[in-house]
């Protein structure tokens, strides 16, 4: 136990958590909730084929599996962790869904099984390294998605599967007139937002991550909550990679690759601080609808692929900054205007 | 007494052994020797940049069975790149320390390869690359680089095209990264067909939309282009089988799934035969994926290094395969009850395809 409350940064985490954490609209949800407003705005002006339900219906299923899988990164971070083996665990869920089954609808709720209890596994043990053995995050979800990613290997020789037709109908399909996965992500959001803010034991997760030294002086196992949220957080990639393997007719071996920078992206536009502590679950859902949308939005543009990469990434400097930068501070320290002295007679 | 016992039912396995062994040697040799194989006995080497995907599993397996028609390859060494150019370079080098007489490689690196073939070409081992261009000279970095015409798969897009849709239309070309260099070919193909008649337009990013070759990215790049042009007469892409999780976009839109050219794949055949009914403007042309061009390049190889007949180019030609307006070569094909991810184009038996793919 001593050796425990010398984890590094703990106590100044809880001096990150911000005032006001009552509220309830959060300083992230205003904030990306604004920018999403902003972003239909701009699309609505400068490329308003972005907006036509065409559009809307392919966008809609991809951001509601990101809106899932960053509900899982949300939960690892609110611990002061990251989650890097998102890639190699979605990927491999995404593989277990189309292989297991190939083609044979019957066979589809085994391989879904399958595929949890591979998440449950998976998650396990970057618990184990992190929540028990105390390893890096960084390094220990590195090592884990190599192994994810030997395991998607070893199972498909890197050769993708064609969908089956019940999981497609289910991915691409429409339930009164709104994509399915959409209905999933609502009720993911909903779930794990109620299961975090209102019950006795969300209470105590989001406290460990806010201040683990208070957390335990409370008699709280620290230790175990840390864990919990990776095994969470591959639950919750593993229906993303479901809802993923639906939407995606013919999904490679890699999908999850596309799954890394988004939901970290989302976390961090959602305005969950990566020190850990309170997490704005629906602002990253939120977050994960910006992302998607302003991706359709650059292509509606059609500007050049390498444009399209530059604007993408120039909205996530700027959304990261909006958070991490102390703004009154900086312009504390910005020398002050001397117009009135300078102005020209 | 207790050790002769025994004694008759070992005779009979062995017997039995002795007689399956001449079974399957006499079987398996085939009935004429081709005329690329000569006398000499070699070990054969074959390396992959990359073997990670339905295709190359094919496409190996195609290679494996073309080097088995001639008996003088007394072995075949394969290796995968993974995709990571140094293993695929270490790969070259310790096919040449094992001493394999040819080695067929599939470059994928492109020029990067070059240092590694020149080596395997110095140290006498007959070198064939295939496919993509690793630069240099044959005869002095490889013995011959086999290669196939992309623009040739452009071309017979355009002419297709200029049939179906004589009165012109929005052209809509889709292929993998950015700068491809099968893309760019086939797009020029594609511009010297079309281009005289003046009356088709390409849209979209020129020279073609970037997909990645990714389902996921194909989903949404179609999905843009589909709000944004209110007309798209018809679309041209290199991977036709990437297309079958992004056409249904039309339907979404409220639109029919226009003409399409590409490449063959058993996923895209069923997907038009389910779709053809209610979309009257979706007309499907595809050229051969060409898993047949390893066997090429397998033929070369043995023939330089067993002494036998050279064939007779150095070129895979681009064959056209399937086309729902005149079934000719052939109507568009669908084996339902296969895998989606095998190539009916291939001369490998499709059922020999779904098992590989299988396993």
């Amino acid at each position: 136990m001593a050796a425990e409350t010398q984890i590094p940064g703990r106590a100044d985490a809880a001096t990150v958590v911000r005032r006001g954490s009552r509220s309830l609209f959060s300083r992230g949800l205003i904030t990306v909730g604004a920018a999403t407003v902003g972003l239909v705005a701009i699309s609505w002006i400068f490329a308003p084929s972005s907006l036509t339900r065409g559009t809307l219906l392919t966008m809609l299923p991809f951001a509601a599996a990101l809106a899932i899988a960053s509900l899982g990164q949300t939960l690892v971070v609110m611990q002061g962790g990251i989650d890097l083996s998102v890639a190699g665990g979605l990927s491999l869920y995404v593989v277990i869904v189309t292989k297991y089954p190939a083609g044979d609808n019957g066979r589809l709720l085994a391989a879904i099984a399958i595929a949890f209890a591979a998440a449950a596994v998976a998650g396990a043990v970057n618990g184990f390294l992190i929540g028990r053995l105390r390893l890096n995050p960084i390094v220990a979800t590195l090592g884990t998605n190599a192994l994810l990613f030997g395991a998607v290997l070893w199972y498909t020789a890197g050769i993708p599967t064609t969908t089956t037709a019940r999981l497609a109908r289910i991915g691409g399909g429409l339930w009164f007139g709104i994509p399915a996965p959409v209905y999933f992500a609502v009720a993911a959001t909903v779930l794990v937002a109620a299961v975090v803010k209102l019950t006795a034991a969300g209470r105590r997760f989001e406290g460990v991550g806010a201040n683990a030294v208070a957390a335990r002086t409370a008699a709280i196992r620290v230790r175990r909550h840390r864990a919990a949220a990776y095994v969470w957080a591959q639950l919750l990639y593993c229906l993303a990679g479901v809802l993923h393997a639906g939407i995606v007719n013919q999904p490679t071996a890699y999908e999850g690759n596309n799954y890394l920078l988004p939901t970290v992206a989302a976390v961090v536009l959602g305005g969950t601080s990566l020190l850990g502590g309170r997490g704005n679950l629906v602002a990253t859902a939120i977050a994960a609808l910006f992302l998607s949308q302003l991706d359709q939005f650059v292509l509606a543009l059609g500007v050049t692929y390498a444009t399209r990469t530059l604007v993408q990434a120039a909205a996530l400097a700027v959304g990261v900054a909006l958070y991490t930068v102390n703004w009154r501070r900086l312009a504390r320290r910005l020398p002050r205007p001397r117009f009135a002295t300078a102005t020209p007679t | 007494m207790r050790t002769n016992k025994p004694a008759a039912p070992v005779m009979l396995a062995l017997a039995c052994v002795v007689v399956m062994v001449v079974t399957a040697t006499s079987s398996a040799r085939p009935s004429a020797k081709p005329s690329w194989c000569g006398a000499k006995k070699i070990k054969l080497g074959f390396t992959d940049g990359f073997g990670g995907n339905s295709w190359r599993l094919v496409t190996t397996a195609s290679a494996r069975g073309e080097a088995k028609k001639c008996p003088s390859v007394t072995s075949i060494d394969y290796a995968d790149g993974q995709g990571n150019t140094q293993k695929a370079i270490s790969d070259i080098q310790g096919m040449v320390a094992k001493g394999v007489d040819a080695l067929v490689v599939f470059p994928d690196a492109g020029k990067a390869m070059l240092p590694a073939l020149r080596s395997s070409y110095k140290a006498g081992v007959v070198t064939v690359p295939y496919r993509v261009d690793p630069g240099g000279k044959a005869g002095v970095d490889y013995n011959v680089w086999i290669d196939t015409p992309f623009a040739k798969a452009g071309e017979a897009w355009g002419k297709w095209i200029r049939r179906v849709l004589p009165k012109g239309g929005n052209v809509l070309m889709l292929s993998g990264p950015k700068g491809n260099s099968q893309g760019v070919e086939e797009n020029k193909g594609l511009h010297k067909i079309l281009d005289p008649s003046g009356k088709y337009k390409f849209i979209g990013e020129k020279p073609f939309e970037v997909t990645n070759w990714d389902p996921a990215l194909t989903q949404k790049v179609l999905s843009a282009a589909i709000a944004k042009y209110s007309k798209i007469d018809v679309i041209v892409s290199d991977f036709g089988p990437s297309l079958v999780g992004a056409l249904p976009e039309f339907t979404k839109s409220g639109r029919k799934i226009p003409a399409l050219a590409t490449s063959d794949g058993n996923v895209l055949g069923c997907f038009w035969r389910k779709n053809r009914a209610k979309n009257p403007t979706f007309k499907l042309f595809t050229v051969s994926t060409q898993n047949d061009h390893a066997r090429l390049a397998i033929q070369w190889a043995v023939a330089l290094a067993t002494g036998g007949k050279k064939p007779a180019t150095t070129h895979f030609p681009a064959l056209t395969f399937e086309d729902s307006t005149t079934g000719r070569p052939h109507p568009v094909e669908c084996r339902p009850n296969l895998p989606g991810d095998i190539y009916l184009s291939a001369e490998l038996p499709a059922i020999v395809q779904a098992k590989l793919v299988k396993k």
